[in-house]
């Protein structure tokens, strides 16, 4: 094959990563604190921007008009809702399928595009999780207040019980239960651990008691240590991997609700890859509904540049297409399979007396969508935005045209109805957007909008470092390695000062300081160090940049510590290496963690449906073996969804706490905390500590050792 | 810069949060266990006895006495309903027996008024389930396998949940709870010697066509 030389804008196999555009443009792409302070800038300000103050407004009218629509719903009975045979879901279901949709982008970004090494999603993954969390409460609300009884709703969980009564594990409804309540959760830890270190730069910048306890508390004593950055970065990857094959699940589960009834337009073995498509293009639009207004109304036009909508936008086409493509197949295969019902089904869904739904589908998902082809509209921020709002009208109706479309004509002429939704209906799904941007707009104002942490660390400036240090350092280290007793060795060498010369006082002169802070550019000499009152707690060494943090790191393990630790923002690379972290225990207790999910789900599926349990077994502990369609009472396939649910729920919670609990977290109290120097850690501060329990540790040796390794400041740590 | 000391957790924060971790995994849990026995029915019904408006003894009457219990519930064969004695039938003895008995004094206003004795139902179950006596009798379950030892209780009191874990259990397993039918009332009766109950209970099975069933249909009418 000859090569053929493509234009470079279609030339999609061999792109060249300098010409693309940054990532992180203007101000807050040129380094970390930057970072801090642009994002930090919308949670501290005093007042939020008066769109806030106006959005705000409207969406908590909203959440009124659900909890007044939901009181009366409760109070009075279901029969407020237009529902009845034969179109027995309708708004409800639709309002549930639609927003757990929604919910699909949050993990996706966070999820998928982590595993394909994307790096443009930190600047969106935050929000779009906040997001997908509020969906799924979103979606979550309605089946439990179709269930009529809603303080009846416990009973879908499995639990011993003085019924003697268990849930049908053959059933998708029930398969839903996890599957959503697992994706629930999930989305809550991998959305809280992402959280943790940005909730640190918070606290960090607290300038009011009421914040630093708050955030303090959140942050659970997060301090950027390498030790815990190891441990954080196997856990985020490890969730990343579990969330993927949970994401692609749960609307897979949620197509199973109709594709495993007999019902026309749902009995579809497309249904699942269709169901997972829909929601990932409903769940990137509304991403993009939501991120074109709040870069604007908080100024993070620097973070979701032309190019993250560009790459959006490309994604809303490609699921676009594929919604499409199942379209089509749905009318072929009715055409093809010669089934009556199916074939009716079809012609009624286009032109029957609700006909005018299945064109708004059409067009809002598979024609207006294709307007994104042209680069212009892709870079138009207002065709953009109509196209997504479009888009989430179009996949409403989607969802509306299978469910309530498909009932309203069944098998039997006789058992013919319509539909119109009562106002309650209409108002409570209006109401649900009130909820959703509520707890939208909250979390804008009081939390990280943008994962800081993973951001600094896709800046250039967070992998290039001055060379000649690297390679000044690395010349030490076969003299520092045979040093095996003490650090003796250092003291006679003579000093390679790394940093460049005159650059060392000045990067100093830039710091803040602190009590006992000395600059390593003063004369160096162990007999004029200035006594601190007491012991002290360890030395705190401060570096210009993450190359010069590994550097030093390497020195200080091959002097032989181990009672200490590098601290920085974000996990910087190779510096596990440079301190001779060894790999985490956390895989393995994740996979003990999954298997034991599988294996409770499987006995557990086993010990309710068995007959054998219906009689061994006394009370609410006997089993309840169910006849449904002739199915056997154990049947293993029915019982995967549920096993592999939690799976994903024990090992994603093993993921969770196994990572604070290595870690030993929440640690609240620190001594370095109290220095200025320490707390920059989380803005943009490399430190390393030596900690004074460490058995070579020794206060003239160890600050000698310290200062050889070119930092720009070093500081004694009290005991407080 | 430097004066102002910045702020900082305590020391004692570290072992706080341990304290809160306990207390997330161990509130929810103790609230759980709470919950569990105290809504549950063996904690709820068990043992229910409530005072009734005249002091009648199952123990002197059923125990000591040995009236049989089909002499005041005649209907517990027929009906679903094992009916409550009208005052007449209390009277029949006694007119002549402690016809002065102070106790007895709401019985015979009951009698010459005319006016049911207002006995508080002890074995009560939810509306919502249909239950009947004269299918569990003709069945060979017996009095004392849901009731408990009546000839012992001076006031009646409930011995069984009556849940529906509790009926499902009969329900599924029948064998252990039957006998023969002209042994339901009889309090003391045991297998034959020799005989396993549940063997005993396979035969009778087969003899009496128990076959009970446990659709929702078949209590929730």
């Amino acid at each position: 094959m000859t090569s053929v030389t493509l234009p470079y804008e279609l030339d999609n196999t061999a792109e060249d990563p300098r010409r693309r555009p940054a990532l992180i443009t203007g101000e807050a792409g040129l380094g970390f604190d930057r970072v801090t302070d642009e994002v930090c800038r919308v949670a501290e300000a005093r007042r939020p921007p008066r769109a806030w103050y106006l959005a705000m407004g409207v969406s908590s009218l909203g959440l009124a008009i659900l909890v007044v629509m939901v009181a009366y719903l409760v109070f009075t009975g279901i029969g407020v809702w237009n529902l009845n045979r034969p179109v027995c879901w309708a708004f409800d279901i639709t309002n549930f399928v639609f927003w757990i949709g929604i919910g699909h982008a949050g993990t996706l970004i966070s999820a998928i595009l982590f595993l394909l090494r994307q790096k443009w999603r930190t600047s969106i993954n935050r929000f779009a999780e906040a997001m997908t969390i509020f969906a799924v409460i979103c979606a979550g609300l309605f089946p439990a207040i179709h269930l009529g009884r809603i303080w009846f709703a416990y009973w879908l969980f499995p639990y011993p019980n003085q019924m003697g009564t268990w849930p049908n594990f053959v059933s998708p409804l029930v398969w839903d239960v996890f599957a959503v309540s697992t994706y629930a959760t999930v989305s809550l830890l991998f959305w809280y651990m992402g959280m943790v270190p940005d909730l640190a730069t918070f606290r960090d910048r607290a300038t009011t008691k009421l914040r630093f306890y708050i955030y303090g508390a959140l942050s659970l004593g997060w301090r950027g240590s390498q030790r815990h950055w190891h441990v954080y970065e196997r856990a985020y990857l490890l969730l990343a991997a579990l969330a993927t094959a949970l994401v692609v699940s749960v609307h897979s589960v949620v197509s199973t609700d109709f594709a495993v009834a007999q019902l026309p337009g749902w009995h579809s073995t497309i249904f699942p890859p269709y169901f997972v498509a829909g929601a990932i293009f409903s769940g990137f639009a509304m991403v993009v509904t939501l991120a074109i207004p709040a870069r604007e109304m908080f100024g993070l036009k620097d973070f979701i540049t032309p190019r993250h909508l560009d790459n959006m936008a490309k994604i809303i086409l490609v699921t676009s297409c594929m919604v499409g493509y199942s379209y089509l197949m749905e009318f072929f295969t009715a055409w093809r399979s010669g089934n009556p019902w199916d074939q009716f089904h079809f012609l009624n869904r286009m032109f029957g007396p609700m006909g005018w739904c299945g064109w708004v589908m059409l067009i809002c998902n598979a024609v207006i969508p294709q307007v994104l082809w042209l680069k212009f509209a892709r870079r138009k921020v207002w065709i953009l935005f109509v196209v997504s709002v479009l888009v989430n009208v179009g996949m409403w109706f989607e969802r509306f045209v299978i469910i309530a479309v498909g009932l309203h004509r069944d098998f039997l002429p006789s058992n013919w109805g319509s539909y119109r939704p009562s106002y309650v209906e209409v108002w409570t799904l209006v109401g649900s957007f009130g909820l959703f941007l509520t707890l939208f707009m909250l979390f804008c104002r009081y939390l990280p909008m943008v994962a800081m942490a993973e951001v600094k660390g896709i800046l250039p400036v967070g992998h290039e470092g001055p060379s000649q240090f690297r390679a000044a350092s690395d010349a030490q280290l076969p003299e520092m390695g045979s040093a095996s007793s003490g650090i003796a060795p250092i003291l006679d060498s003579p000093h390679p000062n790394p940093l460049p010369e005159g650059e060392g006082t000045e990067a100093a002169s830039h710091l803040p300081e602190g009590e006992g802070t000395e600059h390593a550019s003063s004369a160096p000499h162990p007999g004029h160090l200035p006594e601190g009152e007491g012991e002290p707690w360890g030395l705190l060494a401060t570096y210009r940049d993450p190359a010069a943090l590994r550097a030093a790191a390497r020195v200080v393990r091959d002097a032989g510590y181990r009672q200490w630790d590098c601290y920085s923002p974000f996990p910087v690379h190779g510096l596990d290496e440079a301190m001779g972290i060894r790999p985490t225990v956390l895989p393995w207790l994740v996979f003990a963690g999954g298997l034991a999910g599988c294996m409770l789900a499987l006995v557990m599926q086993w010990y309710v449906n068995s007959p054998f349990t219906a009689v061994s077994a006394a009370g609410g502990l006997a089993g309840l073996p169910l006849v449904f369609s002739g199915k056997p009472y154990w049947s293993l396939a029915a019982n995967i969804p549920i096993a592999f649910e939690l799976t994903v729920l024990l090992a994603s919670l093993t993921a969770f706490l196994g990572l604070w609990a290595l870690v030993r977290l929440p640690r609240y109290h620190f001594p370095p905390f109290a220095s200025r120097q320490f707390r920059k850690v989380t803005d943009d501060g490399f430190t390393l500590v030596i900690e004074a329990r460490d058995e070579k540790f020794n206060r003239a040796t160890t600050r000698e050792l310290i200062r050889s390794t070119g930092c720009v400041a070093v500081e004694e740590i009290k005991d407080t | 810069m430097g004066s102002k000391p910045l702020l900082t957790f305590p020391r004692w924060s570290n072992k706080a949060a341990v304290g809160v971790l306990v207390g997330l995994v161990g509130l929810p849990l103790y609230v759980g266990l709470l919950l569990a026995y105290g809504a549950n029915p063996t904690s709820l019904t068990v043992g229910y006895q409530p005072v009734q408006p005249v002091p009648y003894s199952h123990a002197v009457h059923a125990g000591k006495l040995g009236i049989d219990c089909r002499y005041c519930h005649t209907t517990v064969e027929k009906t679903g309903m094992a009916a409550l004695p009208p005052t007449e039938v209390c009277m029949n003895c006694h007119k002549a027996i402690f016809p002065n008995s102070a106790k007895l004094a709401e019985v015979r206003k009951s009698y010459v008024e005319g006016t049911p004795i207002p006995w508080v139902k002890v074995h009560d179950l939810a509306d919502y389930v249909y239950f009947n006596h004269s299918a569990h009798v003709n069945a060979g379950v017996g009095c004392i396998t849901c009731h408990g030892p009546i000839q012992q209780m001076e006031t009646v009191r409930t011995v069984a949940p009556l849940n529906m874990a509790w009926c499902l259990s009969c329900h599924r397993d029948p064998k252990p709870f039957l006998r023969p039918r002209d042994q339901v009332t009889n309090m003391d009766w045991t297998p034959p010697a020799g005989v396993a109950a549940t063997a005993l209970g396979e035969q009778l099975r087969e003899k009496y066509h128990v076959n009970p069933s446990t659709d929702c249909v078949t209590c929730h009418r």
